[in-house]
């Protein structure tokens, strides 16, 4: 049996387990930059603030006059995922991240709803963050219960066949777990609307329908399990470090320093994972709304198999300095690393530029530094510590947990 | 950071006796058990609570999974504010006394936050 909690407005619940003067008020998270809404508090919901809403546009709305706007805090997030999983680690055999705020469990021993009752109410206790289990025989069933989770009273067993049967009868499809808008769309057509009919049909026209994937999730809400719980996720594939701008960027010498602090940090996410990129895609542009001149500057090119942050960083200054035209105003700018590969299974060159014993042994005491006194300690030469680029977060609330300088204040 | 990690075994002229036997500094952050999901530090702001030894500036460790106690200091949400009071159980019903404020009963508004754990002070 699987299990699937989550946390309720996650980013929101972060803000919130340290600020109590945003109880009860709508409280809204935005994307990097202070662009879009990524994270909505149930009362800013009922003002019907959406998903994706770009926040500079609709702030002046007079019904939006008590909305509080935080910038994202990723720091803080990213500690309080840490604790939620370890709290659940504490009550689960395994436990598996699916992404900063969902996670899913294995509940094969356990007496499931009680426990998962108890489990949720310590996670509230020492985290703060109110949460939903689905219950599943399968991980679609299980993802699919905690979307039911939500409107009932926080746990929700799909286990149970007549749970189940009564929820799919309302459920609709865009609630299940990989119907995207095309398949809605496709299924819609054909009279499909709630996740009782889309069951019900037949395996082999799903199949014709939505391919092996869409067989796939149609079998595991019927029951039959397809995906495993695995404690490895896939390899990444891609390791991308992409911004807008704070501002407008229009020097080379600004631009080339985004590009070095953004392909640096491509290649630390690399060596993380001990993988080694063999490719890279280097691209900036200009704003696509504004009224500028559209320019796309865009090279993809094949590397030396390496996750050494010097290599890296050359290529990508040398591969925007060939596209770079002057007097433009760029809006974003990214680096991203293709083809990772794990370091052992790259090929080797015969005759590799970079010596690389030497270059692995700089780049471990590069990262151990980082780890352990805050990423920028130590910076490959060329990136400013205050960048005149970096993103605008004009209400990011204090990194609680991470930093002693910004520790809650308790008064006396 | 300063020169690269002292073990003791690279000396030039005689070999240390000491070298298998260099340990690190001791570590804070075990001690305070802060890699657990329940410890949090917190900085007092304020002298109120100096009859408890605890001074403005100072960093409490707080553990969020620690049953309420009577007569302990504890972290509170209060009116929308963050503060520390004495808990109090009187008669089956739970209060919060703020140094600077009324006693308040425990709500669900009015909520135990932490209990103090551990206290560190650096400007001794």
């Amino acid at each position: 049996m699987f299990g699937l909690i989550d946390g309720n407005n996650f980013y929101v619940s972060c803000e919130r387990a340290f600020d109590p003067s945003l109880t009860g008020k709508p409280v809204i998270v935005l994307s990097n930059n202070d662009g879009c809404a990524i994270a909505r508090s149930a009362e800013a919901k009922a003002l019907g603030i959406k998903m994706g809403e770009v926040w500079h546009l609709s702030k002046r709305k007079p019904e939006y006059r008590d909305v509080v706007a935080k910038s994202s805090n990723y720091a803080l997030y990213g500690d309080m995922s840490r604790r939620v999983f370890e709290v659940l680690s504490d009550h689960f055999a395994r436990v598996e991240p699916y992404s900063i705020d969902e996670m899913f469990l294995d509940l094969t021993a356990f007496a499931r709803v009680d426990y998962c009752r108890r489990v949720r109410d310590r996670v509230r206790r020492i985290t703060k963050i109110p949460t939903c289990v689905g219950i599943g025989p399968t991980k679609t069933l299980a993802k699919l219960a905690n979307k039911h989770a939500k409107t009932a009273t926080g746990v929700s067993d799909f286990g149970d066949i007549d749970i189940r049967r009564e929820a799919f009868a309302t459920m609709p499809i865009d609630e299940i777990w990989g119907v995207g808008r095309a398949n809605q769309t496709k299924l819609n057509d054909l009279g499909v609307f709630t996740v009782e009919q889309f069951a019900a049909l037949p395996s082999a026209s799903v199949r014709k329908l939505m391919t092996v994937t869409g067989q796939r999730t149609h079998a595991e809400l019927n029951g039959v399990s397809c995906l495993p719980l695995t404690l490895a996720p896939d390899q990444k594939q891609t390791a991308a470090v992409t911004r807008m701008f704070g501002r407008p960027v229009e020097t080379w010498t600004d631009m080339r320093e985004a590009l070095a602090v953004h392909a640096g940090r491509a290649a630390e996410k690399c060596r993380q994972h001990g993988l080694v990129a063999s490719a890279m895609q280097v691209f900036f542009h200009t704003h696509p709304h504004n009224g500028d001149p559209w320019y796309h500057g865009q090279r993809s090119f094949e590397i030396e198999p390496t996750a050494d942050s010097f290599a890296i960083i050359n290529q990508a200054v040398a591969a925007g300095r060939s596209m770079w035209k002057p007097d433009t105003r760029y809006a974003k700018a990214g680096v991203i690393l293709l083809d990772l590969q794990a370091q052992q299974d790259a090929p080797r060159d015969l005759l590799p530029t970079v010596d690389p014993v030497r270059a692995e042994k700089l780049m471990t005491a590069l990262d151990a530094v980082n780890a352990r006194f805050g990423r920028g300690t130590l910076r490959p030469g060329g990136i400013r510590q205050v960048t005149p680029w970096s993103t605008r977060a004009n209400n990011r609330s204090s990194r609680y947990t991470t930093r002693i300088e910004e520790l809650m204040e308790v008064r006396a | 950071m300063g020169a690269a990690a002292y073990k003791g075994a690279e000396t030039t002229g005689f070999q240390s006796p000491a070298q298998d036997h260099v340990e690190a500094v001791p570590d804070l952050a075990d001690l305070l058990e802060l890699r657990r999901p329940q410890r949090y530090a917190v900085r007092v702001k304020g002298e109120g609570l100096r009859k408890r030894g605890i001074h403005g500036g100072d960093i409490l460790v707080v553990n969020t999974d620690a049953e309420p106690r009577s007569g302990k200091v504890c972290v509170a949400f209060l009116h929308g504010d963050v503060v520390l009071a004495i808990l109090t159980e009187r008669d089956g019903q739970w209060w919060l006394e703020p140094s600077n404020d009324t006693p308040q009963p425990v709500s669900d508004e009015t909520g135990v936050w932490a209990m103090i754990a551990a206290l560190v002070r650096t400007d001794v």
